[in-house]
């Protein structure tokens, strides 16, 4: 067998065993309502971390335990200011519109999934930059395939380097 | 490989002027000088100022993802903090003067000129101290003050060294930044190495290492014509200047070429340098309130937790790593069934297995950092010091990350090709160790496992 033909059945292999591996670590739930309150303060959120299914219909309510900060959440358009000691907050779409209208919660559908991460948008202090929270959306089908992805390399590695001759 | 001076002759050309590094160095240390006073004068606000987001999200992405991979030390070419010091010790910007201050090296230089002990000639110092300025790395990067004292501290520190050491002690020796800079240089795309070793055996002067009247003696006491690796040529290109026989070349090469680790100093610093990937990644862009307490205690003032996480640090890249490696090590020669190979010898050669994936571990790291916070460059240029200052109408440009989205998709290749060019490097070098290929691949099988399971921990912290 050539070189070429050998990589290319390599490489094959390792997409192969990366797709296995990412449709193998898929979870099928049935859609819910999950409802969150996340509370913002110097420099993380709590909770750190949330996980909901696709299709959930997910509410989230916000609020600070110390000063203003925001609530960026990648993938979604949304964009919040949370002031501390108010029961409500300010969102915006940042595609749409720069200005905040007042809210109780936030509202939206799990359409997509994979790994989300809320950020602080207006700076809250010296460590603002590194405020961030999880959001994920399962299936996190890249986690899955990525870690296939790995095996997949490190066998096709093995094997090329056995099949290869000092 | 390429010879660039070959392929693009002004290049050569350029790096033979007496005056070159300076052309450089210059507009670089008046733009050094004004992040110091940024620091130093500007809002203490990280996101706000200057220097911090020059410094650690510009400067830090250029030089992890650009600069040390394709351009080996280039950094070093035009490094504004030794340059004070070397110009105390020549006495000129670009002349050279006549004379020989150091036996044999020609060129007059002021100061004591003493050599640096040999005890410490070696890199552990440079470990050390890039070890306890990552135990602050919290204020470093978010703290325009902490990044003055450190930046200006080095300063200070090498003008002092230039004035009792002979050349770029400081550099070879104890800059920080310097330590990573000749582990992942070994990586590059460029390297410049001498032509043909016949015409250096043919000539006695030796004046690309020892200087001429056209060029200092290397400052970083490398000889180009026994030079195997990239590590510790800071690319000055004084031996190009010195050469009249044009037996130098600046070669366009594959990736992962130099792949030789020297010493338990270099194979310490690759478990320092993938251990600290894998804390920054968790201290800095995890979720963890934990972490970011404890690295930030002076606000938080939780003391206690910021002495666990630098014991926790330090034992992680002293102890915990390089003992995890050493089973592995212990396993691959095992699985070999190789007897004569020396355990010793296998821990330090295949430690270079760390050097291709700790660097792209690293820029994996700063994708996000650029992404995510690459549009406080736009601000910054406006009003550098966050006095209100709205220079280039930008002054206002609110926080918005690029893209996102696909930094998922931009790491996860990355420490693929990570990982590939590791698991190839460890074969090539242990082709070099192992005549039998059965042996080599078996000892390969552990060393695969060990670098997909730290893969693995990095696509946990990125996208699991």
């Amino acid at each position: 067998m050539s070189k070429k033909i050998l990589i290319f059945f390599l490489l094959l292999f390792v997409a192969t065993v990366g797709l296995i591996a990412g449709f193998w670590g898929v979870k099928k739930a049935k859609p819910q309502e999950r409802n969150f309150t996340i509370e913002a303060r110097q420099y993380a959120y709590s909770p750190e971390r949330i996980v909901v299914n696709r299709g959930d219909k997910v509410t989230i309510k916000l609020s600070s335990k110390d000063v203003t900060h925001g609530f960026y959440l990648e993938g979604h358009d949304i964009d919040a200011k949370i002031r501390a000691q108010y029961p409500h907050f300010w969102l915006r779409h940042p595609s749409q519109s720069d200005e905040y209208e007042q809210v109780d919660e936030i509202n939206f559908v799990a359409k997509k999934s994979g790994k989300f991460r809320y950020r602080c948008s207006i700076t809250c202090g010296t460590f603002h930059p590194f405020m961030q929270g999880e959001l994920i959306v399962e299936p996190n089908f890249l986690y899955p395939a990525s870690v296939g992805l790995v095996i997949g390399l490190s066998f096709a590695c093995l094997f090329y380097f056995y099949r290869k001759e000092t | 490989m390429i010879d660039l001076f070959e392929k693009i002759p002004i290049l050569k050309r350029i790096v033979t002027l007496r005056v070159f590094p300076y052309l450089i160095i210059l507009p670089n240390i008046f733009f050094f000088y004004l992040l110091l006073f940024a620091g130093l004068f500007g809002t203490p606000v990280g996101n706000r100022n200057i220097i911090v987001v020059f410094v650690w999200i510009l400067w830090w992405a250029i030089l992890i993802a650009v600069m040390v991979p394709f351009g080996s030390r280039i950094w070093c070419t035009m490094c504004p903090l030794p340059a004070i010091g070397e110009w105390l010790q020549r006495m000129t910007l670009t002349r050279v003067r006549p004379g020989e201050t150091i036996r044999g090296f020609k060129g007059k230089f002021f100061g004591l000129n003493k050599p640096w002990p040999k005890r410490f000639q070696n890199i552990w110092l440079q470990n050390i101290g890039f070890l306890i300025l990552a135990c602050f790395s919290g204020f470093l990067v978010t703290r325009p003050i902490v990044s003055v004292i450190v930046l200006g501290g080095m300063i200070v520190i090498s003008t002092i060294l230039a004035l009792i050491y002979r050349m770029r002690t400081f550099c070879m020796y104890l800059c920080p930044v310097s330590g990573f800079l000749g582990l992942y240089a070994m990586t590059a795309k460029i390297a410049l190495r001498r032509k043909d070793p016949e015409v250096c055996k043919s000539h006695r002067g030796v004046e690309c290492y020892l200087g001429s009247v056209k060029g200092y003696p290397c400052s970083w006491f490398q000889n180009v014509c026994t030079m195997t690796r990239n590590n510790y040529c800071g690319l000055c290109f004084e031996c190009v200047k010195n050469c009249d026989a044009g037996n130098i070349a600046l070669y366009w090469r594959p990736f992962c070429s130099d792949k030789e680790i020297k010493g338990y100093d270099e194979t310490w610093k690759a478990f320092i340098m993938l251990g600290l990937a894998f804390v920054y990644s968790v201290n800095l862009l995890g979720p963890w309130g934990i972490f970011k307490d404890w690295v930030n205690f002076t606000e938080s003032g939780k003391w206690l937790g910021f002495i666990l996480l630098s014991l926790a640090i330090v034992l992680l890249c002293v102890a915990v790593l390089p003992g995890i490696y050493w089973l592995f090590i212990y396993w691959a020669k095992k699985l070999s069934g190789n007897k004569e190979v020396s355990l010793k010898n296998l821990f330090i050669k295949y430690s270079y297995c760390l050097v291709p994936f700790g660097l792209l571990a690293w820029i994996a790291f700063s994708v996000p950092l650029i992404m995510i916070n690459g549009s406080y460059i736009i601000s910054v240029i406006s009003d550098p010091f966050g006095w209100g200052w709205n220079i280039f109408g930008t002054a206002n440009f609110s926080w918005k990350p690029f893209f996102p989205n696909w930094v998922p998709y931009i790491q996860i290749p990355l420490l693929l090709m990570g990982l590939f060019y590791s698991i190839k490097s460890t074969y090539e070098i242990g082709q070099n160790i192992f005549s039998d290929n059965k042996q080599l691949v078996r000892s390969l099988i552990p060393i695969t496992i060990f670098l997909g399971a730290v893969t693995l921990v990095f696509l946990r912290l990125y996208v699991g």
